[in-house]
């Protein structure tokens, strides 16, 4: 509670009509003040954690060199914001800093607990550090977010390009099923992870020019984005067979027209579409039928199609209320515990508190983002906020509500938490453009554009 | 634009509400139920594959401990003295879950306990051993001057010291190997575990204080006392009528002594000679159901007693007897047939005769359906021994770190109340007469005090077979009694009341002779 207050009390001081005389880049040091606190005491969460977990683990092998650049990817991070975004909103990096940390430790717990298998956790300490220097880069390359709207064809282009570069042949890798990979020389990644900021800006900016005309009147060619989106949302499902994804984009596209058409007609309507394009995947294909399936009733064939989600629920109720503890409960018997399953294995060594307290962060960083498209001045600035919290909080909420049964289960990384460097980096770039529009707003004047 | 975005903020809240309420569900108000389900194994076998702390006896034998194992198990549980402790430990085996103090004291032993993870500050920091160590009350030596008394004939022997409850002996035979359930071989141990059920011996169940058998005449302790309680009855007065056969009223079988002898005398000689016809008669016509159901669970008879292992039996003592029909002198008063009892004043009224007042006469002699656990006879014998206070029965004293720190240790506490220290008085000096020149002379050690009474609980006539028992006590001439024991030797041939004396007696004179340091 004490947090809360100074944090509000931060946002006043940095409101310039406030201010007086004192030139921003003072009064901006506030929030990075409240910042480096809540970094402070994230740091020593997630240092203990890991401290603990090397009581009842052989992990990590290096713990000092380990803490070490824990500690100096936490200070990059937070002299970064300092140094190029010194106004933004304290609350959004220490939230994804918690939650790089938490997955951190666990993904460390998980690596002991499967014999024989890869470093992940090394390479996951490795991805932070990318993720980080991503989003130092994104803090330095985007100086003005208004910039990127400049670009909104290039980056339209550039998202479905990415969106069907695992379809390319040589380049696209299927693994698990899932044809999401592409291969670059030596390096794999995910391209549908950074094909969702582009898509995200340019949908922000082709309805921030269009939004006019979206709320006169609805001609048959306005329409024409929307069956774009959702033709393209099907293509990725049944080519690359990732419903997670799918469901991502279409949402992304109809709360963003949405909130620019300032139209409830289109939630109804891609709604619609999206009940339309589940229940044509639901009939034609095998693998989605079992996914419904086993979400309707797991309990049908627990060892066998149940398997995963029947053991997520057992680790879970393993856990209770304050969870097994670090390395004493057996997230391992969870296939794919370390990415998709991360929020159960979490669940069961920390207990409800901890999968509430990730659950929390996650609220934290959707509420941030939503004030940030709140105070946002541009119609852009304000659509491209709205999307990034989107993505954020639809995945999030996506596999964790697989996880948990309240939704069909869909492979897709839990943002900032699941191993997994596409992931991590895309969600770092998405954190460093939040925190730049909040700068922007914070030093130039109160929002309220539109 | 702002009005959308808020109520985009709503949507997010509710579907946030939803994976908060359904987190809720499945890790706590559903738990219970995910964590029971069938399927779920979790726990099972990391648990068994860990370190568990040592159980030692009070001399300092180690019976349980858990040695580096190979495979998939960190850890292999083991029982060094074999069958010896197997239905003290029990044993804590991957295909059936534990038994015994693997059970009872489970989250001890394994450490899950938080004062035991988190005992300093310093604890939060560091990983410690946070194993209990368990020390029993029971002693080594003793353990096994039972089992090599009892030799392989069928039965239980507990020994316990009357004044703390601590129990010192518990042992039954047929036992079984408790390493062959533990073993990591999940189909041997199975197998080991399937054969031990199908034995008809029951090697698994121990019968100490899990089984229950007619306590034949050393049920008459328990009448004898109730008698004493009543105030009409005292250690010189009435005088039962010499007698060969007792004819239940209102109506019943009558109850004949062993071999139609004929006895009778003051409560002192009947006690000697086990009399069974005037017991029956005061149990019947002297004590009645009220008293009589009350001072049999004063004794600890339907209640499952309070010792710290698993599933114990209560010892039954039957309640229903009907509707009162009458005073006893509406059947005897006055015109007393010959061999009945001369009509007497009641101080406390008369019991009066019920409809199932033959029950009670057979029930005065542990018969019909009485039944108790060895270890309930033991408290009998322990409670007259120590002026009427009843021990909470325990055989763990203490359980500690491994670095000798003590998490807790046993106190002594008073469980029941059997009798006044006068009544209590009365019923010791009454068994020391019977251990010195009653039925239970074999049970005597020179140089100490012992009470004792027999039992012979009769199976069948044909052949005649039946249970021996024995219970009693012993100190040094100038102190309490430091021992109380009862035993039980199961379906022996014959059935006179000499049997429990000839049979059983040597076994608790070997026991306690151990437990007091004698030879």
């Amino acid at each position: 509670m004490t947090t809360a207050g100074h944090i509000r009390r931060a946002w006043h001081a940095v409101d310039p009509a406030r201010l007086g005389n004192t030139t921003p880049q003072i009064a901006a040091l506030r929030p990075r003040r409240v910042e480096l606190g809540l970094i402070v005491m994230i740091g020593t969460i997630v240092i203990y954690a890991m401290v603990s977990l090397s009581t009842t683990s052989a992990r990590p092998a290096h713990l000092g060199p380990f803490l070490a650049s824990m500690l100096v990817l936490l200070a990059v991070a937070h002299l970064a914001t300092r140094r190029f975004a010194p106004a933004a909103d304290p609350v959004l990096l220490p939230m994804a800093l918690l939650l790089n940390g938490i997955g951190y430790v666990m993904i460390s717990r998980l690596t002991d607990a499967v014999d024989g298998g890869s470093d992940l956790a090394g390479l996951q300490a490795i991805w932070t550090a990318v993720g980080v220097a991503a989003f130092t880069v994104t803090l330095i390359a985007v100086p003005r977010v208004r910039t990127i709207a400049r670009y909104r064809y290039l980056m339209g282009l550039a998202g479905v390009a990415l969106l069907i570069l695992p379809l390319a042949p040589g380049l696209g890798r299927s693994i698990n099923g899932a044809r999401i990979w592409a291969s670059v020389g030596p390096v794999n990644f995910q391209p549908g992870e950074f094909a969702k900021l582009a898509l995200a800006a340019f949908f922000a900016a082709y309805l921030v020019d269009s939004r006019e005309l979206l709320r006169a009147r609805i001609e048959p060619r306005d329409l024409a984005p929307i069956a774009l989106a959702w033709v393209i949302s099907l293509v990725v499902m049944t080519l690359e067979k990732d419903l997670g994804s799918s469901l991502l984009f279409f949402a992304l596209f109809v709360v963003v027209l949405w909130i620019a058409s300032e139209r409830a007609v289109f939630l109804a309507i891609g709604s619609a579409l999206f009940a339309a394009g589940a229940f044509m995947a639901w009939s034609t294909f095998a693998h989605v039928q079992r996914r419904v399936d086993v979400w309707l009733d797991p309990w049908a064939d627990p060892r066998g199609a149940g398997f995963q989600i029947v053991q997520a629920s057992f680790a879970l109720a393993g856990g209770g209320l304050t969870g097994t503890g670090l390395g004493r409960g057996e997230p391992g018997r969870i296939p794919f515990a370390e990415s998709d399953f991360i929020f159960a294995a979490i669940g069961e060594e920390l207990g409800l508190a901890g999968s509430v307290a990730i659950l929390m962060a996650f609220m934290v960083l959707i509420g941030s983002g939503l004030r940030i498209a709140l105070r946002a001045r541009g119609g852009f600035e304000k659509l491209f906020a709205v999307g990034l919290t989107t993505l954020l909080g639809v995945q999030a909420f996506v596999i964790m509500g697989g996880v948990l049964r309240v939704v069909p289960l869909t492979g897709i990384t839990l943002p900032f938490v699941s191993y997994g460097g596409s992931s991590l980096v895309s969600n770092y770039i998405l954190l460093a453009l939040l925190i730049r529009m909040s700068h922007e707003q914070r030093t130039i004047g109160p929002g309220g554009a539109s | 634009m702002n009005k959308r975005i808020g109520r985009l903020g709503m949507i997010f809240g509710v579907l946030y509400l939803i994976l908060f309420v359904q987190l809720n569900r499945v890790q706590f108000f559903g738990a219970q139920r995910l964590r029971d389900n069938p399927i779920n194994s979790r726990g099972l076998i990391r648990e068994f594959g860990q370190a568990r702390g040592r159980i030692l006896t009070a001399d300092g034998v180690v019976v349980a401990r858990s040695v580096p194992g190979s495979g998939s198990f960190d850890y292999v549980r083991e029982y060094p003295e074999s069958d010896l402790f197997a239905h003290v430990t029990g044993y804590q085996s991957l295909n059936v879950g534990a038994t015994g103090l693997e059970r009872e004291y489970n989250d001890e032993l394994s450490g899950t306990k938080l004062e035991q993870q988190v005992a300093t500050i310093g604890d939060l920091f560091r990983h410690r051993d946070s194993t209990a160590t368990l020390t029993l009350t029971i002693r080594d030596d003793v353990q096994r001057v039972a089992r090599d008394a009892l030799g392989e004939r069928r039965g239980s022997v507990v020994a316990m010291d009357p004044r703390t409850g601590e129990i010192l002996a518990l042992w039954t035979w047929p036992s079984f190997d408790p390493n062959l359930l533990a073993a990591t071989d999940g189909v041997a141990a199975n197998k080991a575990y399937e054969d031990l059920l199908a034995d008809p011996a029951d090697p698994l169940l121990a019968k100490s204080y899990r089984e229950l058998f007619f306590p034949g005449s050393t049920f008459k302790l328990v009448t004898a006392t109730a008698a004493l309680d009543t105030g009409r009855v005292t250690a010189t007065t009435p005088v039962m009528p010499e007698s060969n056969s007792y004819q239940p009223i209102p109506a019943g079988r009558p109850i004949a002594n062993f071999a139609g002898e004929t006895c009778g005398g003051n409560l002192f000689e009947i006690l000697r000679v086990s009399c069974n016809t005037s017991f029956a008669e005061i149990g019947a016509e002297w004590v009645g159901p009220k008293a009589m159901i009350a001072t049999a669970e004063a004794y600890g008879f339907n209640s499952v007693p309070p010792i710290d292992l698993p599933a114990a039996a209560a010892s039954k003592f039957p309640t229903d007897y009907g509707k009162r029909l009458a005073d006893v002198q509406h059947y005897r008063g006055g015109t007393a047939e010959a061999g009945g009892p001369a009509p007497i004043a009641l101080p406390n009224g008369d019991v009066g005769i019920y409809e199932n007042t033959a029950r009670l006469a057979q029930a005065s002699i542990g018969q019909n359906d009485v039944a108790a656990t060895p270890l309930q006879m033991a408290m009998v014998a322990a409670a007259i021994a120590n002026e009427g206070a009843l021990m909470a029965p325990h055989v763990v004293s203490s359980v500690a770190a491994a670095d000798g720190r003590v998490y807790s240790s046993y106190e002594p506490r008073i469980w029941r109340v059997s009798s006044s220290r006068t009544v209590a008085e009365t019923m010791r000096r009454a068994m020391i007469e019977v251990a010195e020149t009653g039925t239970a002379t074999r049970l005597e050690i020179p140089g100490y005090v012992v009470g004792g009474k027999t039992g012979t609980a009769q199976l069948g006539t044909n052949p005649p077979n039946s249970h021996a028992w024995i219970v009693g006590f012993a100190g040094p001439p100038d102190g309490p009694a430091e021992v109380a024991v009862a035993v039980i030797v199961e379906a022996q041939k014959g059935a006179s009341e000499q049997t429990g004396g000839r049979v059983a007696a040597p076994i608790g004179k070997a026991v306690m002779e151990a437990v007091l340091g004698v030879g």
